[in-house]
Order: C-alpha cells, then structure tokens, then sequence
C-alpha cells in the first residue's frame, strides 16, 4: 500500500493554504512533513485523513482513489495535538470506542471488545488505568491513550498532528523513542506533522520540508541534510545542528515513554 | 477614605476582608445589605412566618386540601412536562443556530429572546386567543380533535413558551465553545453522525442541557402572566398555584395564601440549591 | 470529483430537516403569539385600535406604567453597581451568599412577590394598622406597585455588571486610587466608562420586566381602574370584559416595547459582543 500525493491544492477563503504538493511514499514509510506554522502541513495531514477536502490534486493509497472514501472508511487513525479525547468516557471506552461504532456485522462482541483495550493498554504501558478519566492523567498518559485509541480500529494509515507538541521536552523524548519502536514493530504508513526538525530526524525516514504551501525538498534525512535543495531548506536546517538522538535511533534502541 | 487612611487603617480592619486600597466598601456593601434586607430579605421573611399563625396543624391542613393539592400538582407537573418538551426542542434550536449558517439566522436568535422581553399578560392573552377554538392554531387542532384552550393542556402550552429561551440560551454558548476535534476523532475512528452525536456531542452538553431544563422548570412553576388567561382556571382541574394565592388573598385568607407561598419559596429554594450543586458538579468534570 | 461533505457536518437531509424543525418551533411558539397580538389590535381598523388606547383609563394606566418604571429602574440600577462595586472590587467573607440572595428575586414566583408586600403593609400585615392610622396607602397605591416591581426587577442590573466588573478587574481602580483619586472620582472616570455597554444592557432588561410586570403587580394593586391599574393590568381588565380589540391594543403597546428591547438586546450584544459575552460566560 503505497501513497501517492499529486499537486494538492487548497485555499481557504482567500489563503492558499497548498500551492500544489506532491510526494509518494512506500508501505511502511515513517513519513515527517517538517515546517514552520503556516507552510500547509496540517492540511496535508488533514486531507490525508478525510478531515479536509482539496480544490485540486489527488490520493492514492492502498489501490484506491483514497479522496473518494469517506473519512469514516478509511481507517486513517488520526493523532490530535490537544489529544481530543472524550472527555466524559473513560481511558477504555475511548480506546474502544473505533470498534464499538462498527456496524452490527463487523462489531466484535463486548468481551472481545475488552480483550483488545488491554492489550492495547498494555501496549501503550497504561495498563491498569483503563477506568480512569481523561482528567485524571497526565499530558504524556493522554497522548498515549489518543494513540492506543487510533491503533484500536487497526489502521491502515497513522497521522499525526504534532502528537507532542503539547507536552515538556522530557516526556516528547520519551515518547518519541517509543513511537520509533512500535512502528518498527507494526509497520504501519505514518505521516506525522511537526516544526521540530530535532523530531522529525528523530523518528521519521523521509523528510518533507514544506513552506507556504509548497514541499521544498522531499527525501532521505541525508539526502536533506547533505543537499538542501533551496535557501529556504538551507536556513531552515541551520537553525539546529545534528544531535546524538538521530545517532541512538539508528541503533534502534528508543525506549517506550 | 483616601488610599492613606486605609492603609493606615489596615491594621485595624476586620480580619474577614482582605485589604484593598480601593475606597467605598463600607459604603457600597453597607447600601447593598440596606437594599437587600429592605426590598426582599424583610419582605421574604414575612412570607415565611406568617402561615405559622395558624400553627402548623394549619399549615398543614391548607396546603394538603383538595384543591390546593391539585393546583401545586397542575402547577408542578405542567411545568415538569413543558421543561421535558423544551428539553427536547431546545437543542435542536440550539444546535442550528449555532452550527448552521443561513440567512435570517441572526433574526431567529434574536427572537429567542421574546418570552424573556414580551410582558406576560400579552402573552397570556396571545396564547389564549391562539389556541381558543376560533383560533389560528386553535380551529386546525379543534378538527383534529385536540382542545387546548381553558384546559391543562393549554397551561402546557404556555409554560413551554416560558421555558424555551432558558434551554436555548443555556445550551448556546456551550455548544458554540465545543471543540470540533473529538466529532472529527469520533469520524476517523468510524463513527456514524448519527453515533457521533448520540455519544460524543449529546453527553458533552449533558450538564447544560439539564442546568437550563432546571432553569426552565423552576421558572414555571411560578409562572402567572402567560398561563391564566389560557388556562381555564377551574377550581380542582385546570387551576394553577398561583392563581390560588391570588383567590385566598382576595378572600383575605392570609395565613393559607402565604402557606402556599412558603411552599412555592421552598420550591425555588430547593431549585436554587440543585443548580448551584449542578454547577459544582460538572466543574471538576472538567 | 465526488461532492464532499466534511466529517463534523450533518447530511443534508439531517440539517433541512433540523433546520425546519427549529424554525418551525419559533414559529409557533414564538412568533405566532406575537403577530397574533397585532392581528387581533387592528381586527376592526386602526381607528377603533387607537381609540382604545386614547380613552382615559388607558392613558391613566400608561403614565402609571412610565412612572412606576422611572422610579424603580433607576433605584435598582443604583442599587446594582453598589452591589457590583462591593463584590467585584473587594474580597470578604458571605460574597458568595450575598450573590446568591441577589439572585432570589429570579427564581420566585411574581404572584410570590406580591404577596409577600401585601403581608407586610397589607390590611392584615405587619403594619396594615399603622398605615390605616396614619392614613398612608401602600397596598391598593402607587407605593406598593413601586415596591413590588423593584423587588421582581431588582436583579436585573446587578446581574449583568457583577460578572462584568469581576471579569474587568481591580487593575484600573487600584492604579487611580494610588494616583490620588478619589472613591467618587475613581468610580466616576474609570469604572463607568467601562461599564457603560453593561449598565445600558441591564437598565434595558430591567425597564422591559418593570414595564411589563403583571403578576407581581396584579396581586398588590387591587385592580382600581384609573387609578391603580398599569398597563399589563389594564390589559387584564379589558379582556376579561370582553373588550378584546381594547385589550389587544393596549398589549400592541407593550409588544412594541419589547420589539424594541429586543432590536437594542442585539445591537448591543452585536456592536459589543465581548464586553457582553464575558458577562454570559458565568
């Protein structure tokens, strides 16, 4: 299931929020769209997950015109930055929320239904919380629970919104060692938005440095580093050296958070 | 008082303010507790021990009479069923006016606001001749066999007309503050609209929905304006609480009027306390 | 390109159907009581309508209306920004009490209201012997209308500024007073300024209610046409006599009024919409 992106164009109102905005990536890939607020990344993100609709431009993912599928079917699990969890549901019913909505056929009974939040609980190393409250946990317990509940409906795409954007510099390492490792454990196409190029060279194999609406350079993080493409990616690059983080991750030892 | 003087003053000043360098709080608190007792506390307290010159035995006798028992009940149980029946219109107004956009929106907003502004005798006298049998509403219902002038029915109609701005108006700022983000996470997890809203949206605005049914309620059980012309006023059937008092004020019965009262302040003080716990309950939710 | 609807809209049939749900809704509820108002006014032509209204009683029950609102609003407008300059501007123990019993007047029934005037100065009450004594008439007179429309519509104006005045702060009072200024001065140049959409916004809403009274003043006033009758009352009297172009004529005044109550609600929320909101937030 590759994805293919082609010249994606948006405006809103006046703004041209995407200029056109192409990029393919593998199956698998662990894909960064890096920029400055405002550069489109979010749409991009938004439209691949149904949430937005572009004036121009097309998807292809998983052998379908991926535009056409209505955001409800294509198991994009989508991450927010502000974790938009249901507040008045606990850590459990949120996670199983994705599969308690299916239709009767495709519904696992309640049992099952359990089954799988544990399992994912134990996954996200929140076992033993799943009756709490969202209020009750704190920002990097939260994410983890918007995750758990994205990977729940098994995702065939995983988008994330500056996951942890929100959270202090500490828990986003720790969290982001973690999602290095569970993705190389599920293999599941993720596309995540970030302004923190620290982040994206941490985590991602392929790097879109967006700005105003346009990708400016697309492809391996070496490829970028060595070779910026612009003035724009040159100085945007500039601003924050190479770290011993990008070394650890191709050691492959990122500790769960 | 100059700012000086109070900071001089400030030691010695009650330990139960704290000290502010602001002037006028022995006069501003001092007029607003004059008012307060002069215009209703005073007022209220006279209401409260008078039914006792007739003892509680007294008491106790007027308010379970006959036809007293069944006004309270017109008046209670009317008002329960409108506020239900606003519960159930109230967001869906709420919800177009918030969430949709179409032309004369701001202008359907605006008239929510009528029952709050509109004197209640016109509307009383509106209703009745609305819904009496010649009315423009009245004769259509009338052919399906529906009469709601000089009946409870009637007294329905006019408590949820009173009710409807306090579930509206309850409702809107809350869902207009309700982040779109969980309805789209609600989406990409596969949920329906129709799931989205029923388990998503509907318990978000849960709280308020029951904060402005209560608000609603408590409104009509003392409602008198709207209602009177409409209702019928028969002693026993269609005779609502307050119009009792007005009758046993006029038989000069003042102990049984303001037994009735006390019963009606009770009401709105209970009601006061249950919103003010609502509040504090759905705080910490948060 | 397939027409696409965004996730968090409803289907369209969905929204057509709420939509005429909800205006169907104000419709009847709202707006039909309110047209019929003015139908049944000029039923028999603007004449007979006018001339209801131009008789003696009904003037008589008009200047009482004006009167009895041109005593009240302004008192419970000076007594609101007492109330709001005490809570919003100071810390002390009971605030929370006294917000509350501030807020009773809202929550009790208007014929409530009444009553609990008639016990106090009614010929029963407390002091209905001093007052025949000495020949002074509260109830059945001016004195209780007054009285009885302050207490339903005494609320009004404290609850649109206390929130108001919390959410502005002391910052700006606490600067002036340190500069020298006086309590007055300081009230008068600074704070006022701030509240002036507010104040205007509760004046307004207090003026409709006091205006519009009925309950509260049915019970004190013993229903003297020409005399002690306002128009809500007037209103009353008309219809239940079967004067109904009469009544309904009359009431076209009171309609208007809130018409009017209602057009200056929105200019005002409209034109200061963040002053006024920070006031609704609580």
């Amino acid at each position: 299931m590759s994805l293919a992106v082609d010249s994606l164009v948006k405006r809103f109102e006046r703004f041209p929020a995407l200029n056109g905005v192409s990029f393919t990536a593998p199956q698998g890939a662990f894909l960064a769209l890096l920029g400055p607020s405002g550069s489109g990344k979010t749409t991009v993100l938004r439209i691949l997950g149904g949430l937005e609709y572009p004036d121009a431009g097309s998807v292809r993912f998983a052998d379908l015109n991926w535009l056409d599928v209505p955001a409800r079917e294509r198991r994009a699990g989508f991450v927010f930055q502000q974790y938009a969890l249901f507040r008045h549901m606990t850590v459990a019913e949120n996670i199983g929320f994705g599969l308690s909505v299916r239709p009767r056929r495709q519904r696992p009974p309640r049992a099952e239904i359990a089954r799988r939040v544990e399992e994912l609980l134990a996954l996200v190393q929140l076992e033993g919380l799943g009756k709490r409250y969202p209020n009750q946990l704190s920002g990097g317990q939260r994410q983890r629970v918007a995750l758990a509940r994205a990977l729940a409906i098994e995702p065939r795409m995983l988008l994330l919104d500056e996951p942890f954007g929100a959270l202090d510099a500490k828990v986003r390492k720790e969290l982001r060692g973690w999602l290095r490792a569970l993705h190389e454990r599920m293999g599941i196409t993720t596309v995540f938005v970030t302004h923190d190029q620290e982040e994206a060279f941490a985590l991602a194999d392929l790097v879109a440095i967006m700005n105003a609406g346009r990708i400016e350079q697309y492809g391996t993080l070496e490829d970028v580093r060595r070779s910026p493409k612009t003035a724009f990616v040159a100085e945007f690059l500039e601003t924050a050296p190479l770290k011993k983080a990008d070394a650890s991750r191709h050691r492959g030892d990122g500790h769960p958070g | 008082m100059s700012a000086t003087g109070l900071a001089a003053a400030g030691l010695s000043k009650p330990r139960w303010r704290n000290r502010s360098i602001l002037p006028g709080f022995g006069l501003s608190l001092g007029f607003t507790v004059f008012y307060l007792s002069a215009v209703v506390l005073i007022p209220i307290a006279a209401l409260v021990i008078r039914p006792w010159s007739i003892g509680l035995g007294g008491f106790w006798h007027v308010v379970t009479d006959h036809r007293v028992l069944a006004a309270l009940k017109l008046s209670f149980g009317g008002s329960a069923i409108a506020a239900l029946i606003n519960t159930v219109t109230g967001p869906i107004v709420a919800w177009v006016l918030v969430r949709y956009r179409f032309p004369g929106r701001r202008l359907l907003d605006a008239l929510i606001d009528l029952p709050f502004a509109l004197p209640t005798a016109v509307a009383g006298i509106a209703l009745s001749t609305l819904y009496s049998p010649q009315g423009w509403l009245g004769e259509p219902l009338a052919h399906l066999g529906l009469k709601l002038a000089f009946t409870q029915g009637g007294v329905i109609i006019a408590l949820t007309f009173i009710g409807l701005p306090f579930v509206v108006r309850t409702l809107e700022p809350v869902l207009a503050d309700l982040s779109r983000e969980p309805e789209e996470a609600a989406a990409t997890l596969g949920a329906t609209r129709f799931q989205t809203m029923r388990r998503v949206v509907l318990p978000s605005i849960a709280p308020a929905l029951v904060t402005g049914t209560t608000l609603a309620f408590a409104r009509a059980i003392g409602e008198y304006g709207s209602v009177i012309f409409i209702a019928g006023n028969l002693p026993g059937i269609s005779e609502i609480a307050p119009l009792l008092i007005v009758i046993k004020l006029e038989q000069f019965d003042y102990a049984g009027a303001a037994a009735i009262g006390v019963v009606m302040l009770a009401a709105s003080f209970i009601l006061i306390l249950a919103l003010n716990l609502l509040q504090n309950w759905t705080r910490p939710y948060r | 390109m397939k027409r696409w609807r965004s996730p968090t809209s409803d289907h369209p049939l969905t929204s057509i159907a709420l939509a005429l749900i909800a205006v169907g809704v104000v419709a009847i509820f709202l707006v039909l009581p309110l047209a019929t108002v003015f139908a049944e006014a000029l039923r028999k032509g603007l004449d007979v309508a006018w001339a209801a209204i131009d008789e003696p009683d009904a003037r008589a029950a008009i200047r009482l209306t004006l009167l009895t609102a041109t005593i009240a609003v302004p008192l419970n407008a000076v007594f609101g920004i007492s109330a709001s300059w005490a809570i919003a501007k100071f810390d002390f123990r009971g605030k929370q009490l006294l917000t509350t019993l501030i807020d009773l007047p809202f929550s009790i029934s208007p014929v409530v209201s009444g009553l609990i005037y008639v016990l106090i100065f009614g010929l029963q009450g407390w002091f209905g012997q001093t007052l025949r004594d000495w020949d002074v008439k509260v109830i059945f007179a001016l004195p209780g209308i007054v009285l009885a429309t302050m207490f339903v519509t005494f609320p009004f104006v404290a609850r649109e500024l206390i929130p108001l005045m919390i959410d502005q702060g002391r910052d700006e009072e606490e600067a002036a007073t340190s500069l020298g200024a006086s309590g007055w001065q300081t009230f008068l140049r600074v704070t006022l300024p701030n509240i002036k959409w507010g104040l205007l916004y509760g004046v307004l809403l207090c003026n409709a209610r006091a205006m519009g009274e009925f309950g509260a003043v049915s019970v004190v006033s013993g229903h003297i046409r020409g005399l002690t009758n306002t128009m809500p009352l007037h209103v009353e009297v008309l219809y239940n006599d079967y004067q109904f172009v009469g009544a309904f004529a009359v009431a076209s005044i009171l309609a208007l009024l809130a018409i009017v109550t209602l057009v200056l609600k929105s200019v005002l929320e409209w034109r200061f919409a963040d002053e006024i909101a920070a006031v609704h937030q609580h």
